[in-house]
């Protein structure tokens, strides 16, 4: 070990009490930094899956004007057949078309208007989680069968069951009336009610047929494997569109305005209070630091005399400092990691905390995330904070006259 | 009437290996009014004499009483009391608190002991005016010089009359003038108020002025004589 | 008391013995409980507007359903009194707010296409200012009364529906015999919401009209009545349960969203753990001043006890230096929160993230909300746990053996 060092080492645990204080404000604020980043990462990221998966997708082309309009006749031609063909190009099976039309749907004693989503039965599971949520019966299968899927909320509020028919009204794409009669062979239920309401599935060559699409559809949605991947997707997806058609490829973004700013709005709130915490940590180390600096006057003094540079002992106050920065930073870390990697694997629950997760289409227990940047993001702005406040204490070390300093006791 | 009996005291400090005999068999009987001088040689006991008398420090064996009450048996607690109301102390440094003025310092015992304020007020005055500080009533202890900071604290060890008065090296950071000063403050006060006054010192010329002289080595008395104060 | 006079002296002239820690502390301090009530006001401001929100799209306080209405919400559950006679009962009860209205699943048709709406049979003048609508931002008129034939719809409808005020469309639903009726409907005015999905929802028609559509003669779908204050709703509760007979199903407004009804209480924990979470970062920096300050007055502190002082008494005088660091460091803190409040009291626009509000539920205008409770809950918990933190060293000094400490050198 160098001198400098073993003298900075031996420094700080003159007070080893308050060193352990100042430390154990580092460790305090580094393993909530660590648990609650990747609380809100984990949460993120699940936000954006639960949300995206259900239905909406990564990426989807639809025709310009659709996505804010959503009229029948804003359609994509032959979208089975661009399916089809991104299916090949992208070597990927996580790309269905879909048309989407409005319908009232009719049991024997009740009507509701909904949306009528026509999918591609092999397909759907692959962009979409409702296939999977089928709790009674199974998935549309024949690509023109009679059939639909609806949520459990709207079969209970139509009252009926598996194997009863419903009818579809609606108007086609040239606005003529349009009927059909389908056999509900599912019932899906994704636990939030309204949802389900809302909308049911129905072979896409039959909804095609039922609504005088004449092959075109209203959709083509993917997903990638990563959140990360998307904008790479969106454009080969791009690239890969038939030319001489006008479609647009729209990211997850678009498709969801509110998603991004919901967790930039939930982010600035939490940087708030993370950035009050480590100036909180900062002024704990700019006390204790110039502490040890004052009531050391008289020995530094001494040194000075002897003909050591003002800036030399300032280095020697930031080393203590960063040692101390550092501990903080190790021990913070490990004990930040292992609080969080338990919670990553036991979950993390917060009273009241599933009624609002639902809402989000979240699940009841968090799990964080601990990853390299979420492990050491904070840790590192504290350790950056910590080296900042010793600052002012190692610069004062220029103004000490060494006379005078050694006058004081 | 006795001020002060000891009876066969006993205390031994272990330093590291080394057991040191602080009191060894100490018996002695101080009248009230008495000036006593305790002299030894550093380590010599007379600080754990001393602290023993003032309920500071426990012996090991044998008994003390102050004004005929037994101490050595009593708590914390009833210490804490019994320093407060019957005897005053003065230390070779650091007698003051800092962040108190001379008269606030002479007032705080008083103050404590629950003493109205008008009254203590005027008391730490008079005191103060008495031990030579007239004028200096409103100085904390960094701005007044060793002397004046001892004379303070005499004033405080008198203020609320004490039956006894415990001095332990008070002059050991004066010069020989002011330390002259000051026993002889000791000396007046002493026949003034008939307080008993317990010093203990290794300084020869602090020593002149005692009316009893106890001389301590490795724990016992080995000499005890009257002698007439100069 | 006396006694308290000394140590209260002894205390505050200690405070400023070093003034530079204490000013250092004080900052650390002054910013936590800054941050501490400016959250907390910013956050309970974004909650009251969800709640009030959440309210006003209920509508109302409390409500009063046929009992199988909440999960079937369709004509064949309906409050099974009379409406005049109900109506005439609450105008007698002397209730600040109340209405009833029919609410049904319905279809719009436009000339170019048709969409799933709930259909709001609603008596305008009594439901002024209780529900999210705000009659003097419509496009052309709302309802003037209950017999109004026209219709008032969303802007983002009529945009989908492709039609406009003047214009004609179609409402259709069901009768309670499951027959269908259909009316047409002159729109008349168009609504904007803070939240766009109620901007498709929602359409509004006279309740007289549209209980002769449906021919329900004199009965409605729900009730709901407003008190004075939406965190304490049993006054109106319990007046509305005394003026419904059995048979009807009366919810309060958090039982009724659960997500509103726990947002409330997760706020208030949440707001528990945040000021706790500062007090816990500023622990450490309070803690090592006075271990610093103890260990800086031995001598002295040996002194008092040689002189008679009680160790209580030393215990008394330490925490009492730190109770008045602390509420100096408070009072400054929390004077700053109300006067970083004041500018923005009119509101902050956050609109740049006004579609992610939306999803919390929120709208883009922040309106931060002082409460005195929040107040006083954050300086109490400081103060609190300020006194336990305190003990440690306070005890610590207390318990020196005086000879030792005044020895020491």
């Amino acid at each position: 070990m160098n001198l400098v060092f073993r003298l900075a080492w031996r420094n700080l645990w003159r007070h080893s009490k308050r060193t352990w204080l100042t430390t154990g404000a580092m460790i305090f604020s580094n393993v909530l930094l660590i648990f609650m980043i990747g609380l809100q990462f984990g949460m993120y990221d699940l936000m954006i899956d639960n949300t995206l998966q259900t239905l909406t997708g990564h990426v989807q082309i639809q025709a310009p004007g659709y996505k804010d309009d959503q009229k029948m006749r804003q359609s994509v031609a032959d979208v089975a057949g661009l399916a089809s063909s991104l299916r090949t190009e992208l070597g990927s099976d996580r790309v269905a078309a879909r048309g989407a039309a409005f319908a009232l749907v009719s049991s024997e004693d009740r009507s509701y208007g909904i949306a009528v989503l026509g999918v591609e039965p092999e397909y759907e599971g692959n962009v979409s989680t409702i296939p999977g949520l089928i709790k009674e019966g199974r998935f549309v299968n024949g690509p023109d069968a009679a059939e639909i899927v609806i949520g459990a909320a709207l079969a209970r509020n139509l009252r009926i069951g598996l194997g009863q028919e419903l009818t579809l009204l609606g108007s086609g794409r040239d606005g003529s009336f349009a009927a059909a009669v389908v056999t509900v062979v599912g019932i899906f239920d994704s636990g939030v009610a309204d949802f389900d309401r809302s909308f049911a599935e129905i072979p896409l060559r039959f909804f095609q047929d039922m609504f005088y699409m004449d092959g075109a559809g209203h959709q083509v949605v993917l997903t990638a494997t990563a959140i990360d991947d998307v904008p790479e997707l969106q454009r080969r997806v791009a690239e890969l569109l038939p030319a001489g058609e006008e479609l647009v490829v729209h990211d997850w973004d678009a498709l969801q305005p509110g998603l991004k700013q919901a967790i930039r709005a939930d982010m600035s709130s939490a940087f708030f209070m993370y950035g009050i915490l480590v100036i909180l940590v900062a002024f704990s180390v700019l006390n204790t630091q110039l502490m040890s600096v004052l009531e050391r006057t008289h020995e530094f003094g001494i040194v000075l005399a002897l003909g050591l540079t003002p800036g030399r002992l300032g280095r020697l106050v930031l080393l203590e400092t960063a040692i101390m920065g550092m501990l903080g930073l190790l021990i913070g870390a490990l004990l930040g990691a292992i609080l969080t990697a338990y919670l990553g694997v036991n979950g993390f629950a917060y009273p009241g905390m599933e009624e609002l997760a639902a809402k989000f289409n979240l699940p009841a227990r968090f799990f964080p995330e601990l990853t390299l940047p979420t492990l050491l993001a904070g840790p590192l702005v504290v350790f950056g904070f910590t080296i900042l406040s010793a600052l002012y204490p190692a610069l004062r070390l220029h103004r000490l006259h060494p006379v005078e300093a050694m006058r004081a006791v | 009437m006795t001020a002060v009996r000891c009876v066969d005291l006993c205390k031994t400090y272990h330093q590291g290996e080394e057991k040191i005999k602080a009191l060894d068999h100490v018996t002695i009987d101080i009248v009230e009014g008495g000036f006593v001088c305790l002299s030894a040689p550093s380590g010599g006991g007379k600080t754990t004499l001393l602290n023993t008398i003032g309920g500071l420090d426990k012996p090991d064996s044998g008994e003390v009483y102050i004004a005929g009450r037994r101490i050595d048996n009593l708590r914390k607690g009833e210490l804490a009391e019994l320093r407060l109301r019957n005897i005053g102390f003065v230390f070779q440094a650091f007698n003051l608190i800092p962040v108190l003025t001379a008269r606030e310092n002479v007032e705080f015992v008083m103050q404590v002991q629950g003493v109205a304020a008008a009254e203590r007020g005027e008391q730490a005055l008079e005191i103060l005016q008495e031990v030579g500080l007239a004028g200096l009533e409103d100085r904390l202890p960094a701005d007044m010089s060793g002397g004046q900071q001892q004379r303070v604290a005499v004033a405080r060890a008198i203020v609320s009359h004490p039956a006894l008065v415990l001095a332990d090296e008070p002059t050991a950071n004066l010069d020989s003038k002011t330390a002259d000063g000051l026993m002889e403050l000791f000396c007046e006060l002493n026949e003034r108020h008939k307080t008993t006054f317990i010093i203990a010192t290794h300084d020869k010329r602090v020593m002149s002025y005692a009316k009893r002289l106890i001389r301590m080595l490795d724990g016992r008395i080995v000499d005890d004589i009257e002698q007439n104060a100069t | 008391m006396h006694m308290f006079a000394i140590l209260a002296r002894l205390a505050w002239r200690n405070l400023w013995r070093n003034h530079r820690r204490t000013f250092i502390m004080l900052a650390a301090i002054v910013l936590g409980s800054w941050a501490m009530i400016f959250m907390t006001a910013l956050m309970r401001g974004m909650v009251t507007e969800v709640i009030k929100d959440g309210i006003s799209a209920l509508p109302g306080h409390v409500q009063v359903h046929h009992p199988k209405y909440r999960d079937d919400p369709s004509v064949a559950n309906l409050i099974p009194i009379p409406d005049s006679e109900m109506s005439a009962k609450f105008a007698a009860a002397g209730l600040k707010g109340w209405a009833s209205r029919v609410r049904v699943p319905a279809v719009i048709t436009s000339e170019y296409d048709s969409r799933g709406v709930t259909l709001l049979g609603i008596d305008p003048e009594r439901e002024r200012g209780l529900t999210f609508i705000d009659y003097d931002e419509i496009d052309g008129r709302f309802l003037e009364s209950v017999d109004d034939p026209g219709i008032v719809i969303g802007r983002k409808l009529a945009r989908t529906l492709e039609t406009e005020i003047g214009k004609r469309i179609v409402i259709m639903s069901q009768d309670p015999d499951n027959e269908i009726a259909d009316r047409g409907f002159r729109v008349v005015g168009l609504f904007t919401a803070n939240v766009t999905a109620f901007e498709e929802a929602f359409v509004f028609a006279g309740k007289s009209t549209t209980q002769k559509m449906l021919r329900i003669g004199d009965r409605t779908s729900e009730l709901f009545a407003v008190g004075d204050d939406y965190r304490n709703v049993d006054a109106v509760y319990s007046q509305v349960t005394e003026l419904v007979d059995a048979g009807v199903e009366v919810k309060s407004w958090f039982e009724l969203d659960a997500y509103l009804g726990t947002m409330l209480k997760v706020m208030d924990g949440f707001l528990l753990v945040w000021v706790i979470v500062i007090f816990l970062a500023l622990s450490f920096g309070l803690v090592n001043t006075l271990v610093m300050a103890v260990f800086e007055r031995v001598r002295e502190i040996g002194l008092m006890l040689a002189l008679g002082m009680k160790p209580r008494n030393i215990l008394g005088q330490i925490i009492i230096e730190s109770l008045m660091l602390l509420t100096i460091g408070l009072v400054i803190g929390t004077a700053l929160a109300w006067l970083a409040v004041q500018p923005i009291k009119e509101g902050i626009d956050v609109s740049i993230v006004a579609e992610g509000m939306d999803m919390w539920g929120m709208s883009s205008v922040l309106y931060p909300e002082l409460l005195l409770r929040d107040v006083i809950l954050a300086n109490v918990v400081v103060l609190v746990l300020g006194f336990f933190a305190s003990l440690s060293p306070a005890w610590r000094a207390a318990h020196y053996e005086p000879v030792e400490a005044i020895t020491k050198v």
